[in-house]
Parts: structure tokens; sequence; C-alpha cells
């Protein structure tokens, strides 16, 4: 058994705090990158104090209102979204000795976070009960059905070396070698999964502009802000995920533990970030024919090269 | 580590939970609701069933319900055309025959869980259930469970094949039709065994 529980106060400010540094930090690496790929000057100042302008703007804006909404669920999806960003971080091993939950499932308890993404998503679109919304929430739907398969068994990869569904395990397992020299699938899987479950830049189908905003075509105010941060801490921790499980975590020559989880989880936060600026975003169609069709057989295989390498 | 009122207070909690949210399933007028309180009772459920020391079943509950529930939603409004469905509609039908059912099955349950003596195994704190329930999948249960596994495999690729637009005697649009049981072609329908033909022949 790894990483000790802390304190359940500890644990909450800890989640909290790299939540909220996460989110940030997105916002500023989005508006960096956004900067790079134009071509633009880089205007610091700007770049970050931006998101806290923006927040602040949203924060004080009035909150529409719609024809009979489901009011209760369109308030309680960004809270849910980012209550499950905060389940799946806590999975994440930080370093060999802080862990803030490390059961022995942990595996399972991260897949169950993801899973309720398509939930949270889905109340989203339908509460406002308004049309644009609702066509995004269906979008949704569709779009993690076809990710589920890939991304479990993308995951189910990294359990194999480990011997165990825990994280802790699954990183300890990696000393010798990081999965990502091991099972080279495995993360390309999980970062086009992670990008389809954060609906992030290319994979942004639930909300996205030819839906007028999609699930957040109704949204102002408050309930907009709340949304944006939830979708921003859910790709913190996809990425946190990303390098625990498939980076080797902590493992790392010369720095501190932390430090070399911290870098990981950046470097993968940019990759992610930076998809948005790069890629065109996908038609559903294609996305879903191409999650059943290549993903899976991929993911598949990924298993099988797993499951060779211990033989 | 944690007082035991604290897990009775939780158990408790979890318990009435599940029970207000199944009962809401039948109270509200909408089939999203009604499938969003019926996860929300199975997420109670399956924290209760990891509260029982069995934390990769409760856990794997929970994880399921979420696709499930959606499924259904969908569905659920797919097949009564209630585009969205938030517009308000009865939820609760045939009331006699409801009635008689929901009250046999709740006295069934009731004198089975009152008159069964369950048994009563603390299992010892350092056990690791995941670990175990691996090695029983995988051991001694694993027939049962690779039957069960390939029979749902073979169901699932049924399902696909059935909702397949191309089906086996022809695209579903154009209306595929099976060929006659007679194989031989008779003299005054030479063209007996294509499609359209067949569709023909019976009208």
């Amino acid at each position: 058994m790894t990483g000790q529980g802390v304190h359940p106060m500890v644990a909450v400010t800890l989640i909290g705090g790299l939540l909220t540094v996460g989110v940030y930090i997105v916002a500023v690496l989005d508006a960096t990158l956004r900067a790079l790929v134009a071509g633009h000057p880089l205007q610091v100042g700007s770049v970050l104090t931006g998101p806290i302008r923006r927040a602040a703007l949203l924060a004080t804006t009035a909150s529409g209102d719609t024809e009979r909404p489901d009011a209760q669920g369109w308030a309680l999806a960004p809270a849910l979204l980012a209550g499950l960003a905060a389940v799946a971080l806590a999975t994440v091993p930080l370093t060999p000795q802080v862990s803030v939950a490390d059961p022995s499932t942990g595996f399972v308890v991260f897949s169950a976070a993801i899973a309720f993404v398509m939930i949270a998503v889905f109340l989203h679109g339908w509460s406002p009960n308004s049309p644009w919304p609702l066509h995004g929430a269906y979008r949704y739907g569709a779009q993690a059905l076809a990710f589920q398969i890939p991304f479990l068994l993308a995951m189910l990869a990294t359990t194999l070396p480990a011997e165990s569904l825990q994280i802790g395990e699954i990183v300890r397992a990696q000393e010798p070698l990081w999965n990502v020299v091991r099972q080279p699938l495995g993360l390309p899987l999980y970062l086009v999964v992670g990008v389809g479950v954060s609906f992030w830049g290319p994979l942004n189908l639930p909300d996205a502009a030819d839906l007028a905003g999609g699930t957040t075509a109704e949204s102002s105010g408050v309930g907009a802000l709340l949304w944006q941060v939830a979708r921003a801490a859910m790709l913190v921790a996809v990425a946190a995920m990303g390098a625990a499980a498939f980076l080797g975590g902590w493992w790392g020559p010369w720095l501190p533990a932390p430090v070399w989880m911290a870098l990981k989880t950046l470097v993968l936060l940019a990759a992610l970030v930076a998809s948005r600026h790069l890629i065109a975003r996908v038609r559903l169609e294609r996305f879903v024919v191409i999650c059943w069709v290549v993903l899976i057989p991929l993911a598949l295989v990924n298993v099988f090269v797993a499951g060779a390498w211990l033989l | 580590m944690s007082a035991s009122w604290v897990v009775d207070v939780l158990f408790w909690l979890l318990a009435a939970g599940s029970l207000v949210t199944g009962w809401l399933v039948f109270r509200t007028d909408s089939m999203v609701r009604a499938a969003f309180w019926l996860l929300a009772s199975f997420v109670g459920v399956g924290a209760m069933v990891i509260m029982l020391g069995a934390e990769f079943i409760g856990i794997v509950l929970i994880l399921m319900m979420a696709g499930e529930m959606l499924i259904m939603a969908i569905i659920m409004v797919m097949f009564m055309m209630n585009p969205a469905g938030l517009n308000p509609m009865f939820m609760v039908h045939q009331h006699r025959a409801s009635i008689v059912a929901g009250t046999t099955a709740f006295l069934g349950l009731a004198i089975v869980a009152v008159l069964t003596s369950f048994p009563d195994r603390p299992v010892a704190s350092g056990v690791d259930a995941t670990e175990q329930l691996g090695f029983e999948l995988l051991g001694g249960s694993m027939l049962a469970f690779q039957t069960a596994g390939v029979a749902l495999l073979s169901t699932m690729i049924g399902a696909v094949v059935l909702a397949n637009r191309q089906g086996r005697y022809g695209s579903a649009d154009e209306g595929s039709i099976e060929p006659d049981l007679d194989p031989e072609p008779s003299a005054e329908d030479p063209g007996s065994g294509t499609v359209s033909d067949a569709a023909g022949g019976r009208s």
C-alpha cells in the first residue's frame, strides 16, 4: 500500500489549490499558444492578466434565462463537471509519499469520473430547454460513447505491467521503463481521448461554434464562467493522469519527484491545449467512425503488445 | 481511523438517498429526469456496496450506470417522440397492475430479507478484495464468467448485425425481403430470386 492518506481538509485544500493553479495555467497556455501560432507578438502582461479580467467580467455579467428550463440541472452541471475533475485528479499520485486517494481500484475510479463527464455535459445541454444546447448534448452523447472503449483499453494496458489497478502501482512499475516506450500506442490514444473528454479544440463538438456555442449557447454570467473553469479543470486532471500512467509520474533523474510530476503534467497540458490552435475541428460522424473502426483495434493491439511484453 | 458513527450516518444517508431518488423516478414528469434520478439511486447503492468492502464491484456499478442511464434516456426520448424529454408527460400507467406487481415484488423481497440468515463473516482489514476478486474471476469462476462474456459478446454482435442497414437480403432502404422458400423458379415468374421481383410476386 502506498501513499498514506492525507487528512481530509488537507486533501480538499490540495486538490482545490492544484485545480485553481491548473485552470489558470490552462488559460495562460491557451493565450500564449494562440499568439505563437498566429505569429502575434506575445504581450506578457495581457496574457497573464487576461484570464482574470475575463473571469471577472463573466462573474459580474447578468445570467440569462430560458423558457421553462430545468434550473436545478442547469446549476448542477458545472459543479458536477468540476467535482468529477477533482475526483479524477484525486486518484493521481503526486509523489511517492503523497497521494490524495490511491485506492486499489484507482483506475476504475478515474474511469468512472470520465464516464460521468457525459452525464454532466448532457445535463448542461438538456436543462436549458433550448435547441442548440440540446444538439450539443446529443453530440456529446455520441462522442463520449464512442471514445469510452478506446479510453478504457488504453488505460487498461498500463495496468498490465503493474499487475494492479492502483495508480500508485502503475507509476511504480514504470521505474525501469516508462509506459510511453513500452506501449507506444498508449499515449497518443490517451491524448486523443483526453481532448475528447474535455471537449477541447478539435473535439469540441458539444460546445462548437457551428452550434452557436452548443451546450453553452444559453449560458452567460457565472454559469458560463463555472462551465469554462470546470472544463479547464478536466484538462488538468487528464494531463496529470497521462503523466502518471504513461510518462512515469515522479520518476526521473536529478530533479526531485514532485518537480518531475509537475513538468510532465505541464508538457501534456501544453500538448492538449495546443491542439486547439493546431488542429481543425473534426466532424462528429468522422470521429465516431474513427473511434469504432480505427481506435478500438489500435487500442486492442496496444493491449496485446503490453501483454506480449510481459511474457 | 474513522469513528463508527460516521460510517453509520453515511450508510443511512446513502440508504435514504437511494430510496428517495428511486421514488422520485416515478414522481417526475420527464423521461430524462427519471433516468437521472435512477442514476442517482444507483450511485447511492454503489456507494453502499463500496462501504460493504466490495470496492471494485461498487465503483464498476457506478461506472457502468453513467453510460447505461444516458443511453436509456436517449432511447426513451427517441421512442416517445418527445423531442427534448423536457415536455411534461405522465410517467405512470396501468395503475392497478403496477400496484399489484409492486406490492408483490416488495413483499417477496421483504420476506427473503427478513427470513434469510445472512452470513456474518467480517473480512480482515488487510485483505485486498479487488485482488481476491480478480483471482476468483480468472480462477475458480473463470468458466462461468468467460461463458457469460462470450454470450454477451455474441449478443452484441447480433444486435449490430440486426441494426445494420445492409441486411442479408439487400439494403434496408429498398426494403430487404428474404427470398421464397421454393428454390425452383416457376415458369411464369422468370425473374424470381431478385429482391424487387420477390416483393412484387408476394403482393
